[in-house]
């Protein structure tokens, strides 16, 4: 795969445009960053944070349609969407995709989506605040099989040199700059050496993280089954059941179904995001319900994060580091705080 | 290959009422476009029928698709899927999907003794089963315990009634009415299927070579644990559990058993698979 230099993110944006609709991270008024589409005329700066919300659903929707009932047959509904490129992805949400990719392998509404897709990744440069990608193996660099395009901001350059370097990671990202030019020059090939200087820089980053080792000690009491059945029922007494964790979880994936009545009487049917907190996610029609205890369904979602089960299955754990629960969890059990108490307390 | 989401068109041939609240259903696929081994069904596995309007649950076959493509279904009414189906008529058209999941495993066949413990709605899984070894071999000595609520609450009476010719069937039940009927063959007795599981163990010339569990989780455990107590090796006992589930294919989540989802590693397991999966819920 090819290594190039960049002067100029714009230039980059722009010839994307001729093939994908672009989506970027923006801040909005009350400084909260989000991924947004953006118009050919005006290209944002690449902001060096995550959104607050993950990509997850590009490509697995909040909610859709997956069939039409036209009263005699079923037909299915694929989304079929113009192709898009989400530029500039962190590392920690790019791993997520991946995970995802693997679990929904074989579902059609995912791939319809997926397939349009064009990945830009972005070095991380500088920890962010609740991330701890290094310690789950996500970050703070872009692992080269995750995106099609990898660009690393070239610290300590001087501002006449080029800025960036831009890193080919699938056939489809150099398919994508094929014939990208720059005033009529293809794009400069970077020296080996520009490799290197990424690596120190992305090795300078993971030691700029705080101490993360209770993530580890809970990761092995977790799966020694060292963590009791009253813990859990303790902790969960602070789970409101909100769903903001289950929702922010760049990896979680649990959805329901519905049936709806269309205007032309015809009936669709529905799936949308479920969240596993939930006190209903398992209850039968018989009312039997496997894990009507909080602390079942709270000990459940951190095990589908933490498991070794999971690990085997996926090639790795299903948490990305990202500190999304952590940021949103109204009753402070999200990720650093739980695990902290696992590693202490359990 | 990609997974379909899409039920398959099917009609309401036929129903029929069989104790309280439970329906013997008879369904024509009309369309086999979506999913294409509806003939390769196995005893245990599961379908999810679609009541457009309402929604989608899992139900067992009690008998799978014929060469006519006609199947059938024992189902109780519940909550809104069940509802609306019993709300429907002969000739309307609703949807399946599937077969679904494992089911009971193959070497059942092989085996010369085989108990069998159903409570409820629990002994649909099996209908088919029962069957196909009643019909298939010889030689087999076959038991199976029925718990029920009470007299109401039994299913599928008709059925065990032909059964009975081959195979030694108890009863229980948590409340018998003065009227109970003690002389239509089986072995009535008030209790639970626990209370007479030594009995039916001690009709065995040796220990059953499998066990089969499907009903309340908490009669399956204790039929289990009481088993394994008595000799009978964990990986011979098999439960079929239930769980709620949305799309079968293991992608909702609902179904979740430690690590594992009923609708594909499953709903039928071996004791030992379950302890396992277990360990890590």
């Amino acid at each position: 795969m090819n290594i190039y230099l960049l002067d100029d993110i714009k230039k980059l944006q722009l010839h994307l445009t001729y093939q994908y609709q672009l989506h970027q991270i923006v801040k909005n008024n009350q400084g909260q960053s989000h991924w947004q589409q953006i118009s050919t005329d005006q290209f944002p700066t690449l902001l060096h944070e995550k959104a607050q919300t993950s990509i997850k659903d590009f490509f697995f929707a909040q909610q859709e349609n997956i069939l039409v009932f036209n009263g005699e047959y079923f037909q299915e509904t694929l989304p079929s969407p113009n192709p898009f490129v989400l530029f500039g992805v962190q590392s920690c949400d790019l791993v997520a995709v991946n995970y995802q990719d693997k679990f929904f392998k074989n579902d059609p509404y995912y791939q319809a989506r997926r397939k349009h897709c064009l990945l830009v990744g972005l070095d991380c440069i500088s920890p962010c605040e609740h991330g701890f990608c290094p310690t789950v193996n996500a970050g703070p660099g872009v692992r080269s099989h995750t995106a099609d395009l990898i660009l690393h901001p070239l610290v300590n350059q001087p501002l006449e040199k080029p800025q960036w370097l831009l890193i080919e990671g699938s056939e489809k990202g150099a398919m994508a700059i094929k014939h990208m030019t720059i005033k009529g020059q293809p794009l400069e090939t970077a020296h080996w050496h520009y490799l290197t200087q990424r690596d120190l820089t992305l090795k300078a980053c993971k030691q700029k993280f705080s101490d993360d080792s209770h993530i580890n000690i809970a990761i092995e009491k977790i799966n020694n089954n060292n963590v009791s059945a009253v813990f859990w029922q303790k902790v969960a007494i602070q789970c409101i059941g909100c769903s903001g964790c289950t929702s922010l979880c760049p990896t979680c994936s649990c959805y329901g179904t519905r049936s709806i009545k269309l205007p032309n009487d015809n009936i669709s049917q529905e799936r949308f995001w479920d969240s596993c907190l939930y006190e209903g996610f398992q209850k039968e029609a018989s009312f039997h319900n496997p894990t009507a205890e909080a602390g079942k369904r709270v000990e459940r979602f951190w095990r589908h994060k933490f498991s070794d089960g999971i690990a085997t299955e996926f090639d790795r754990y299903g948490c990305v580091g990202c500190g999304r629960c952590e940021q949103t969890c109204p009753g402070v059990i999200g990720v650093h705080s739980i695990m902290k108490r696992i590693a202490n307390d359990a | 290959m990609m997974l379909n989401h899409i039920p398959d068109s099917i009609e309401i041939i036929d129903y029929k009422d069989d104790g309280k609240d439970t329906r013997h259903y008879r369904f024509r696929l009309l369309s086999k476009t979506h999913h294409s081994h509806w003939h390769e069904t196995q005893a245990g596995q599961f379908f999810m029928l679609n009541v457009p309007e309402v929604g989608e649950a899992p139900f067992t076959f009690t008998e799978p698709p014929n060469e006519q493509n006609e199947f059938s279904a024992l189902i109780r009414k519940m909550a809104s899927v069940t509802s609306a189906l019993f709300d429907l008529s002969k000739g309307q058209i609703v949807g399946a999907r599937g077969p679904f999941g494992q089911g009971w495993p193959h070497t059942i066949l092989k085996d010369e003794y085989i108990l069998i413990v159903a409570g409820g709605c629990g002994l649909a899984p099996l209908v088919h089963l029962i069957n196909t070894l009643i019909a298939t071999t010889e030689n087999k000595k076959i038991v199976l315990i029925y718990g029920a609520r009470d007299e109401q609450s039994q299913m599928l009476i008709a059925q065990q009634k032909r059964w009975l010719k081959t195979i030694t069937i108890y009863h229980t039940l948590d409340q018998v009415s003065e009227d109970s009927n003690f002389n239509d063959g089986f072995n009535l007795l008030k209790g639970t299927p626990l209370d007479v599981l030594p009995q039916a163990l001690s009709s065995f010339n040796s220990l059953p070579s499998k066990v089969l569990l499907c009903g309340p989780e908490v009669m399956m455990n204790s039929i289990a644990q009481t088993s394994i107590g008595r000799g009978i090796p964990e990986t011979s006992i098999y439960l079929s559990l239930e769980r709620r589930m949305h799309c079968a294919v293991g992608l909702c989540g609902h179904c979740y058993l430690g690590d594992q989802y009923v609708c594909k590693q499953g709903p039928t397991f071996s004791w030992q698979q379950l302890q396992s999966f277990r360990s890590t819920a």
